[in-house]
C-alpha cells in the first residue's frame, strides 16, 4: 500500500488550505506518503502548525507553511505566487479550510453568516482562481474541495455551514465544466462525521443519532478520507471531474 | 373576628409518621390551618399528641405535593414488605424510586462535633470502610444501574479522615462515574493543599458545608469558628479548579438571613457549580442538642432566598425534582453572565414544565436531547416574541454555545460539558425529614440512599432517623429495634436483621 501511495503523487506539487490539524493535516500526511511535495496554510494556531511541520518533516518532506486567512485575497495571491516561484508550478489544490458555528438560526447573526461564507466559499473561490493560472498554463491540475454531509437533508446542521457546503458543490460543477478543456479536474469530496473535528465535542446522543443512520455504524477516520483525497487528485483519477464523492459510511 | 369556617382546620391528607419518642409508626394527619400554615398532627399511645409545622404556605404545599414524580422503581428489590414503610428498607418492594444519588458512608470518624449534625459520629474505635467493601458497593451500583450511574457521594463522619478515601475516589472514576462528590467540612482540605491538588487530579468534586459568615452563628451551628478555614478551603478549591458544591444548613433565626450572601459567594466563584441548601433536620446530634425553634420549612427558605437576593430568585423559579417526592427537592438553575450582569434563572426563559421534564432522568441537568430541545424552543421563542431580558439571554446563550463548540477548533466532549457547567449554577433546596416530620409518603419516593456492600440501599432519611443508630459501626451503644405499629395494624415486630 505504501508503495502505491508513493507512486500515486510522486513529484506532485500540492497545497492544502487549513492543513495544520484534523482532516487537513491527515491529507498532508497522505500526500507526503504518496510522494508529494507539500505546502499548507493555517489561520491562527502557530503551535499546531509548527507541530504539523515537524511531523511532516519527520516523514522526509520539506513542508512550506504559510499563515493567513483564505478569505484574504492578498494572502491567497502571495501564497500561490510563492509556491510557483519555489516549485515552478502547482499541480494540486485542496480547499480544506472551513469553519462553522454550532448555532440555531435564531442566534445566527449576519457577521456569523459572512464569516462562514468568507472562509468556506469565498476562500475556495479565491484559492481556486489563483491556482488555476499555473494549472491552465501547464494544461494540467487538480482542485479538490472538502464538502460535508451537512449539505444534505440527513442530519441537522447549522444553516450557514450547510449552505456553504452546498455552494461548494455548485462551484465545483460549474468550474469543472469551465476548465475541463485544460485538463484541470475539479471535484468535491464529502465526508461523513469523522473521528476528529466536530464529532469530538458533540453530545453523545447526537453522535448516537448519527451512528444509527450510518450503514457502517461507525465514524469515519481522517486517514480514510485523506487516502480518498490522494486518489482523487492523482493521475489515477483520469476521468472524474465535476463530481461529488461521498464517503460517509452509507448514510 | 374570625368566622367559624375560617377557624376550622382542613384535612389535606392522612399519612404514616413516627412517634418522636419511641419512633413507632403512627397515623398522622396533615392539615391546613386558617393562618395559612400546614401542620402534621399525630398521637402515640404511649407518648401523647405531637404536632409539627410543615409549611407556612398551604397553597404552595398543596400545589407542590400534587405533582406526581415519575415512578422508576429499583431494578433490584432486597426486601419483601413485612412491617411497612420505613421498616423494610433494602429497598423493599413498595419503594417507587431507584437510587439516583448513591451515598456511601465511608467512615464514622469526624474532626468536628457540630450541634447541627444530623448524624452521630464515633471517633473511638472508628469505622473506616474497607476497599473491598467499597468495590462491592460499586459493583452493586453498576449492575443495578447499568451505564446510567453518573454520581456517587462519599459521606461520614468526615470522609477526608478516611485513610483511603482518595483510593475510593480513583476507583469510582475508573468505574466511569462522572460526578464523584466528597462531603466535607473542609478542615483537612484547608490545611493540606496537596490533598486538594490530588482531588483535582482525580477529577473529584467537593461538597463543602458552609453555613454562615457570622461568628456567633458559626459557633451555634458548628460548635467552632470555622469561617477562616472554610474560606481558605474555598481558595484552594478554586485555585485547583475543583468542582465544588456549597452546602449550607438553613436554621431559622440563626443563619437564614445570610442565604443571599452565601448565594453571592457561590455565584462569584467559577468552580462552584451548585448550592445545596438543606433545611435543618433534628436527627443525630441536632436532634439532641439543637433548639426546635430553628426548624424552617422549604417554602420559608424559598422566601428568604427571594428576600435576601433582592428578587434574583423567586419561589416560582424553583421546580421539584421529578426523581423524588416533590416536597423533598426544589431546584433552580441560573445562567451566569460572564460580563458581571445578574444571572438569569432558567425559568425566566424556559417553561417550568420543560425544566422539570429535563430533570426527569437525573438529579442534575445534563445535555440530554430533552434539554437540547427545550433550549432550542426557548431560543426561538425569545427571538420571535422577545420578553423579559430576551436580548441579554440570547447573547448569553450564544456565548455559551460558542464556548462549548468553538469556531476555530474543537474541544473534547468532556471540555464542552465543563464549559456548559461553568456557565450555569444550580441551587437545590433539600428538605430532609426527622422523626417529627417523618412522612412515609415522602420516604417511599426517596431517590437518595445509603449503600451497603451486600447491595442493600436505605433511603437517607430512613437511615438517619432509624437505621444508623442501630449500627455498631457508628455507635458505641447501638439502639435496638423495638416493637412498633406499622400502618394501621397492631403487630409485634422483633429485631429486624439486616
Amino acid at each position: 500500500m505504501t508503495n502505491q501511495k508513493i507512486q500515486r503523487l510522486e513529484g506532485k506539487r500540492c497545497l492544502v488550505t487549513g492543513g495544520s490539524r484534523g482532516l487537513g493535516f491527515a491529507i498532508c500526511k497522505a500526500f507526503v506518503q504518496a510522494g508529494a511535495k507539500i505546502a499548507f496554510t493555517f489561520s491562527r494556531n502557530k503551535e499546531d502548525a509548527e507541530e504539523a511541520r515537524a511531523r511532516l518533516s519527520e516523514m522526509g518532506a520539506e513542508p512550506i507553511v504559510i499563515q493567513g486567512s483564505v478569505a484574504d485575497s492578498s494572502h491567497v495571491e502571495k501564497t500561490v505566487a510563492e509556491l510557483v516561484t519555489k516549485w515552478g508550478g502547482l499541480d494540486v489544490l485542496v480547499n480544506n479550510a472551513g469553519i462553522t458555528h454550532m448555532l440555531p438560526i435564531a442566534l445566527l447573526e449576519e457577521a456569523d453568516w459572512d464569516a462562514v461564507m468568507d472562509v468556506n466559499v469565498k476562500g475556495a473561490y479565491l484559492f481556486s482562481r489563483a491556482a488555476l493560472k499555473p494549472m491552465i498554463r501547464a494544461r494540467s491540475g487538480n482542485i479538490l474541495s472538502i464538502g460535508s454531509f451537512a449539505s444534505e437533508r440527513i442530519v441537522e446542521a447549522p444553516v450557514h455551514y450547510a449552505a456553504s457546503k452546498s455552494a461548494l458543490r455548485g462551484f465545483t460543477e460549474a468550474l469543472a465544466r469551465e476548465v475541463g478543456r485544460y485538463n484541470v479536474k475539479v471535484n468535491v469530496l464529502s465526508p461523513g462525521l469523522l473521528d476528529a473535528g466536530f464529532s469530538q465535542s458533540l453530545p453523545q446522543h447526537r453522535l448516537n443519532e448519527y451512528l444509527t443512520q450510518s450503514s457502517m455504524g461507525r465514524l469515519g477516520t481522517v486517514e480514510e478520507i485523506a487516502d480518498m483525497a490522494a486518489f482523487l487528485v492523482s493521475d489515477d483519477n483520469s476521468f472524474m471531474t465535476g463530481a461529488k464523492v461521498v464517503a460517509d459510511g452509507g448514510l | 373576628m374570625q368566622s367559624q369556617a375560617e377557624a376550622v382546620e382542613r384535612l389535606i391528607n392522612h399519612t404514616i409518621s413516627l412517634c418522636k419518642v419511641c419512633k413507632n409508626a403512627i397515623p398522622a394527619q396533615v392539615v391546613a390551618l386558617p393562618n395559612n400554615e400546614v401542620w402534621m398532627r399525630k398521637a402515640c399511645g404511649a407518648h401523647g399528641t405531637q404536632d409539627v409545622r410543615l409549611s407556612n404556605n398551604v397553597e404552595w404545599y398543596e400545589q407542590t405535593r400534587a405533582i406526581q414524580p415519575k415512578r422508576v422503581p429499583p431494578k433490584v428489590v432486597q426486601k419483601a414488605v413485612e412491617h411497612g414503610c420505613p421498616f423494610d428498607c433494602g429497598p423493599c418492594e413498595s419503594h417507587t424510586q431507584k437510587v439516583r444519588l448513591p451515598v456511601v458512608t465511608i467512615t464514622s470518624a469526624c474532626n468536628l462535633d457540630c450541634p447541627i449534625c444530623y448524624v452521630h459520629n464515633k471517633n473511638d474505635n472508628a469505622f473506616h470502610m474497607g476497599v473491598e467493601d467499597f468495590k462491592k458497593i460499586l459493583g452493586h451500583l453498576q449492575s443495578d444501574h447499568g451505564g446510567e450511574l453518573d454520581i456517587v457521594n462519599f459521606t461520614g463522619g468526615e470522609p477526608t479522615v478516611h485513610p483511603h478515601f482518595l483510593d475510593f475516589l480513583a476507583l469510582a472514576k475508573e468505574a466511569g462515574i462522572h460526578r464523584v462528590t466528597i462531603c466535607s467540612n473542609g478542615i483537612r482540605l484547608a490545611k493540606d493543599e496537596s490533598l486538594v491538588q490530588r482531588i483535582a487530579e482525580l477529577g473529584g468534586r467537593v461538597a463543602l458545608s458552609f453555613d454562615t459568615f457570622e461568628k456567633d452563628a458559626d459557633y451555634q451551628l458548628q460548635g467552632a469558628n470555622l469561617l477562616a478555614i472554610k474560606m481558605r478551603c474555598l481558595e484552594l478549591l478554586e485555585k485547583h479548579n475543583v468542582d465544588t458544591t456549597l452546602i449550607p444548613v438553613m436554621t431559622r433565626g440563626v443563619n437564614d438571613h445570610e442565604i443571599g450572601k452565601i448565594i453571592d459567594l457561590a455565584l462569584g466563584m467559577r468552580n462552584i457549580r451548585h448550592l445545596e441548601i438543606h433545611t435543618i433536620t433534628f436527627t443525630g446530634q441536632s436532634g439532641v442538642t439543637f433548639s426546635r425553634s430553628g426548624r424552617i420549612s422549604m417554602y420559608e427558605v424559598l422566601q428568604q432566598i427571594e428576600q435576601t437576593t433582592n428578587g434574583l430568585l423567586r419561589p416560582d423559579d424553583f421546580v421539584p425534582s421529578p426523581c423524588a417526592h416533590p416536597l423533598c427537592y426544589q431546584i433552580a438553575y441560573l445562567l451566569v453572565d460572564p460580563d458581571g450582569g445578574r444571572p438569569i434563572p432558567f425559568s425566566r426563559f424556559l417553561p417550568r414544565e420543560a425544566i422539570y421534564d429535563s430533570l426527569s432522568d437525573r438529579l442534575y441537568l445534563e445535555p440530554t436531547p430533552k434539554l437540547e430541545n427545550a433550549m432550542r424552543e426557548a431560543i426561538d421563542r425569545l427571538w420571535v416574541d422577545g420578553g423579559e431580558d430576551a436580548e441579554r439571554t440570547l447573547r448569553l446563550l450564544k456565548q455559551l454555545l460558542l464556548q462549548m463548540f468553538p469556531v476555530d477548533g474543537t474541544v473534547s466532549r468532556e471540555a464542552a460539558l465543563q464549559a456548559g457547567e461553568q456557565a450555569v449554577k444550580a441551587i437545590y433546596v433539600h428538605s430532609h425529614m426527622d422523626e417529627e416530620t417523618f412522612d412515609t409518603e415522602r420516604a417511599v419516593e426517596c431517590c437518595d440512599s445509603n449503600c451497603y456492600s451486600d447491595g442493600t440501599t436505605i433511603p437517607v432519611c430512613n437511615y438517619n432517623v432509624l437505621y444508623r443508630e442501630k449500627e455498631e459501626h457508628f455507635n458505641l451503644q447501638p439502639v435496638a429495634w423495638n416493637a412498633r405499629k406499622g400502618g394501621q395494624k397492631d403487630f409485634p415486630i422483633p429485631v429486624v436483621s439486616r
